[in-house]
């Protein structure tokens, strides 16, 4: 299946809501420790002269690295890229690099590392930054509606509940998991998820009160907020920290993940045994993974080999 | 009177046009494809929900109806032109300055100084595609001091055969899994720094920014450097393990190296005459001049040659 050669360490890829074939991916140089950053936009072609391939729509450099990147649900040409410099941009893909971004979002104190739009109302989305704070934003505001305090350490990921317009969680080098409440001053619920720090959080699809976590220990807890003294599940399989973790948009209690240790896995958390598929493709560090939503088991990944690789579920993606 | 006040209505019409077209989106109308869990069928399988149930209207209007907004909150102090953007609605995306203007490298070709530095580490793959540095010497373990040493040839080749660029290269060699690679990046964090010096502006009009001053670019570097190590830390951070390894690499290099200086340092001595006794010699063969060595005794001959060496100085 394609594969991508970025011009640089891929960080976040993110398959399109609005179109099947179009990926967005972010890129930084020198492995997002100083240079640039790219947005990259790709087209997934049917057909083309070596079978399927990825071909770029777009390139929009940056002056800082990008860690994260997420496709606005609202506007199908829209899209938001959290930089290093502590700034959160948004990107028109039908507009030229010279007037992109069409906005500049300066909050921050320090690297955002997280971006999530919010996929039941589709109007806001977040942000989480090494500055231990959330920011809640909306694409006609040129300032963030509000921010969200109360983590003592970085914030390295942010999800919106998919099924509740006013939830959200975010996972934090405080080894703590938090449930926040748009409307609520503080968490709604603080989970101490793991010993060491949390790197990623998602949400089930299907179970809007099931959450899983991925962490620098290795492993991949599934939490029940109704419950949250104890894990769910706990997922074991990964040499290093597990630096992404989502739940399919398709399949109930399948989630993918992505892990220093260079694989991606596909788990179903209530399978007793629960790795279903490991992927060694990437040859380095995996930092970006996302499972389509339009189309039923399409994955996509990239890493800090420079890769972007987008397969079926159960194909090899290194096949051609 | 009334074509000029018509003209000028027309004008600032087209002109709210203009400014509101580029953040004018959407925001209901216009909606990504259903999701799959959200048809029908796909209810979830938990039972009631632990959460208040959702407001109505939009996000901002259910924080704002909450009390808890608080809008263009910033966690430090900002810069003052986005205190303008804050209170400004109908804002212009925020003009970069130069030293943010970006790009792929060309827009790094300024002066001889920024353009060098960039051609040789920016060029992508070229300095450090995979195939070279990274490749063979990041996940080899540490044992392969000459081949590891090769990381920082790599940075020495060009115009890093500096202090900076053999000392990251030093990190390499030390390390093992992404340490190796990250010191050896080490080398770019001063370049990031120096970045600014000398960009052109290439949508800038007018005459070219008059160059910062020392002390704005000197900060400039430093904050360069410091974020720059703030991010290695958090990548190590991430990889406790990983670190774990590393230190104990390093450890073990400095143990060995330990041991080296040890030898050598007796060496010097012997060779300047100063006599060293070690226990074992004292222990073996008290009248036996330290020179001739109970070290080499005991590394060269075992212990069957004892006698041997009786016969050359006994009788």
């Amino acid at each position: 299946m394609p594969s991508f050669k970025a011009p640089a360490p891929g960080f976040s890829v993110r398959f399109s809501p609005f179109h099947e074939h179009r990926l967005l991916a972010a890129t930084s140089q020198h492995f997002g420790l100083v240079g640039n950053g790219h947005l990259l936009v790709l087209d997934l072609s049917a057909a083309g002269p070596g079978g399927p391939g990825l071909t770029p729509l777009f390139s929009f450099p940056t002056s800082d690295a990008l860690f994260d990147c997420a496709w606005s649900e609202s506007h199908d040409s829209l899209c938001a890229a959290a930089s290093g410099d502590g700034s959160v941009r948004l990107f028109d893909v039908t507009l030229p690099p010279a007037q992109n971004p069409v906005r500049l979002l300066r909050e921050h104190a320090r690297e955002v590392h997280g971006i999530d739009w919010n996929p039941v109302r589709r109007d806001a989305f977040l942000s989480a930054s090494w500055d231990d704070t959330l920011k809640l934003w909306s694409p006609d505001r040129p300032a963030s509606v509000r921010t969200f305090r109360g983590h003592e350490y970085c914030v390295y990921a942010a999800a919106w509940s998919a099924r509740h317009p006013d939830v959200f969680a975010s996972a934090s080098g405080d080894h703590t998991a938090r449930v926040w409440d748009v409307r609520e001053p503080g968490p709604t619920l603080v989970i101490p998820a793991h010993d060491h720090e949390v790197l990623s959080l998602d949400w089930d699809k299907y179970d809007p009160s099931i959450l899983a976590t991925g962490s620098v220990d290795k492993s991949i807890r599934i939490w029940d907020v109704r419950s949250p003294q104890a894990p769910l599940a706990q997922l074991a399989g990964h040499g290093y920290a597990v630096k992404r973790v989502k739940f399919s948009p398709h399949r109930q209690g399948m989630l993918m993940s992505c892990s220093y240790d260079m694989t991606v896995c596909m788990w179903d958390y209530r399978k007793e045994d629960a790795l279903l598929q490991r992927y060694g493709h990437h040859t380095e560090f995996v930092a970006g993974i996302d499972m389509s939503v339009l189309t039923d088991g399409l994955l996509a990944s990239t890493g800090w080999d420079e890769m972007i690789y987008v397969w079926p579920f159960g194909s090899d993606p290194r096949a051609m | 009177m009334a074509v000029v006040l018509a003209i000028l209505q027309y004008c600032s019409l087209l002109l709210a046009h203009c400014q509101s077209r580029a953040f004018h989106y959407p925001i209901m109308g216009f909606c990504a494809p259903p999701k799959p869990w959200e048809r029908a069928g796909a209810e979830g399988t938990s039972g009631p929900s632990p959460f208040k149930p959702p407001s109505g209207g939009s996000t901002s209007d259910v924080v704002e109806a909450s009390g808890t907004a608080k809008p263009g909150e910033t966690i430090a102090a900002t810069e003052g032109n986005m205190s303008a953007n804050v209170n400004n609605p109908i804002s212009r995306p925020m003009p970069q300055r130069p030293w943010q203007q970006t790009g792929y490298g060309n827009s790094y070709g300024g002066t001889g100084y920024g353009s060098n530095m960039y051609s040789s580490v920016g060029g992508y793959g070229s300095t450090y595609g995979s195939g070279g540095l990274y490749g063979n010497s990041m996940y080899s373990s540490y044992g392969g001091g000459g081949g590891l040493y090769g990381g920082s040839g790599m940075y020495g080749g060009g115009m890093y055969n500096s202090g900076m660029g053999s000392s990251y290269g030093g990190y390499g060699m030390g390390g093992m899994g992404g340490m190796g690679g990250m010191g050896g990046m080490g080398g770019m964090g001063g370049m990031g720094g120096m970045g600014p010096y000398g960009n052109p502006d290439p949508n800038s009009f007018g005459p070219p920014a008059a160059p910062p001053g020392f002390w704005v670019s000197f900060l400039r570097v430093m904050h360069g450097a410091v974020s720059f190590f703030g991010r290695v830390a958090f990548l190590v951070e991430q990889n406790t393990q990983a670190f774990y390894l590393f230190i104990t690499a390093m450890l073990q290099l400095f143990d060995r190296s330990g041991m080296l200086y040890g030898e050598l340092a007796r060496f010097v001595l012997r060779l300047l005459g100063v006599r060293t006794k070690s226990k074992k010699g004292r222990v073996q063969g008290a009248e036996a001049p330290a020179f001739e060595g109970p070290g080499q005794q005991l590394f060269e001959a075992p212990k069957a040659a004892n006698n041997s060496w009786d016969n050359v100085w006994g009788n």
